[in-house]
């Protein structure tokens, strides 16, 4: 018997969580169709839980998932655009037809889906970024030229964390796009892998002094608020502080989830729940950083 | 003689990096290992200046390797020897990155601006860096006289500044304190 794992049709940070119980809920199915033939748009975050679901189902089944290419031809497209079969190929048995596309890139892909195992790749991202990310910061999101290499910075340790704490390779994806809730366009990083977690990273030193409360929510604000890493080392743990420094100046946001735990460090212009616990268990973690168009009254 | 290393020729020359990012911690491991080996056996008499202005972008992480741990190493010996360094070419977040990860260990570093001007950077406090100033724009002054200027008193004065010495970013010559600069 074959489960079926539904794809939302607009699979976001807000969906997420019904992917994720989707993916849950196949445990013990023998084999499982992530089914996108509906899906209308996906977040760079979207596309990577795909890939993350793919990892985790493939690495607990030892065979390839099904996968279905969405309908809409324009929404196959994007995301061929945006690179997301490129690695699917490799984690599903994709069924439908996959566009080929150009490699002149989507304006509004800033960085296709690309692959981050190793510090190189760290490196190469972070050097591919560089050059496409200022003119849609400085010309389209109104920010300060400054802001361009602080995005390289704040792209860096998030794509460390994978290198550093997964236990396995993930993925990285930046997007510009409209931000539904403000009306103001965005650029969004996602980073997201299906490693280990924070809470398994974690739990060897700070397990204890937590006691009964020690779960993914603990561990996810030990690494985000207060930037304690498994290391005894002051000066480790510190990429996420300066991905929230970074997002302070320029009014950004970041949120990760990471098992059955979510935490957002929201701003203003946002309504999200800075913590939320007892959510369907997802593997690995995922990174979401936005930052925003100016305001235009701000300018 | 001063001795000025440009931290873009390291990167290419460590990792073979064709960028001019100083990012990942692995690099910045590799980055600090590339400047130990060649200021070993260097004598101690005068700063090494560390070049920033080639780099791109820095992150939190290869600051702490390049900047922290070789400060720590220097000082601990591992590298054979003390040094004395002194920071060039920052932009401005790049020094909050350095100023964020000195602070963590406790250290305290020179960087020297685009205009020439000295300011500090890490865990230096308000009185022991306002003395620190007072030997900035004197380029050099007695305890007495640092005293003087910030009507303090002379034992407490001596005390900050020789907090700076051990902080390395004062140096003792002759009964003066010198601000540890690249020039």
């Amino acid at each position: 018997m074959t489960y079926v794992l539904e794809v939302p049709q607009i699979f976001d940070e807000r969906s997420f969580d019904q992917f994720a119980a989707g993916y849950a809920g196949s445990e013990g199915d023998p084999r499982v169709l992530v089914d996108a033939h509906a899906a209308e748009w996906a977040s760079p975050s979207g596309l990577l839980g795909l890939l993350c679901a793919g990892q985790a189902l493939v690495a607990r089944r030892g065979n390839r998932p099904l996968f279905t290419v969405p309908a809409e031809r324009e929404v196959a497209h994007y995301w061929a655009r945006a690179g997301f079969f490129t690695h699917a190929a490799d984690l599903f048995e994709i069924h439908g037809t996959v566009p080929r596309v150009k490699p002149n890139p989507e304006r509004h892909v800033l960085l296709e889906v690309t692959p981050v195992t190793v510090a190189d790749d760290v490196h190469a991202v972070v050097g591919r970024i560089q050059e496409r990310s200022a003119a849609i910061l400085t010309s389209e999101l109104g920010l300060d030229p400054k802001a361009t290499m602080g995005f390289g910075m704040a792209l860096s340790e998030a794509c460390q964390n994978i290198v550093e704490h997964a236990g396995t390779g993930g993925w990285v994806a930046v997007q510009s796009y409209s931000w539904r809730t403000i009306g103001r366009r965005v650029v969004v990083i996602a980073v997201a892998d299906a490693g280990v977690g924070f809470r398994q990273t974690l739990e060897a030193t700070q397990a204890k002094r937590f006691g009964d409360r020690w779960g993914d929510a603990a561990a996810l604000e030990t690494a985000v608020i207060q930037g304690v890493s498994r290391f005894r080392d002051p000066g480790r743990g510190q990429g996420l502080a300066g991905i929230r420094r970074y997002l302070d100046r320029w009014h950004g946001k970041i949120s990760i989830r990471s098992g059955t735990a979510r935490i957002a460090i929201v701003p203003a212009w946002d309504r999200d729940e800075p913590l939320r616990e007892g959510l369907p268990h997802f593997p690995g973690a995922q990174v979401q950083l936005v930052v925003p168009e100016v305001e235009r009254e701000a300018q | 003689m001063i001795f000025e290393i440009d931290l873009r020729e390291v990167l290419a020359r460590s990792v073979g990096s064709p960028h001019s990012d100083l990012v990942t911690r692995s690099t910045g491991a590799k980055v600090r290992n590339s400047i130990e080996e060649s200021i070993s056996g260097r004598s101690a008499d005068s700063p090494v200046v560390l070049d920033f202005s080639s780099v791109r972008v820095l992150d939190c992480s290869c600051a702490d390797e390049v900047v922290a741990k070789l400060l720590l190493h220097c000082r601990a010996g591992a590298a054979g020897h003390a040094a004395w360094f002194v920071i060039r070419g920052l932009t401005e977040l790049h020094a909050e990155e350095i100023d964020h990860v000195l602070r963590r260990h406790s250290l305290a570093l020179v960087a020297e601006e685009q205009d020439g001007r000295a300011r500090l950077l890490g865990d230096v406090d308000d009185s022991a860096a306002a003395a620190w100033r007072v030997l900035a724009d004197r380029g050099g002054a007695e305890d007495e006289d640092v005293a003087a200027e910030l009507m303090m008193g002379q034992d407490e004065t001596r005390r900050l500044l020789d907090g700076l010495v051990v902080a390395g970013v004062v140096r003792r010559a002759e009964g003066r304190y010198l601000p540890l600069t690249a020039a």
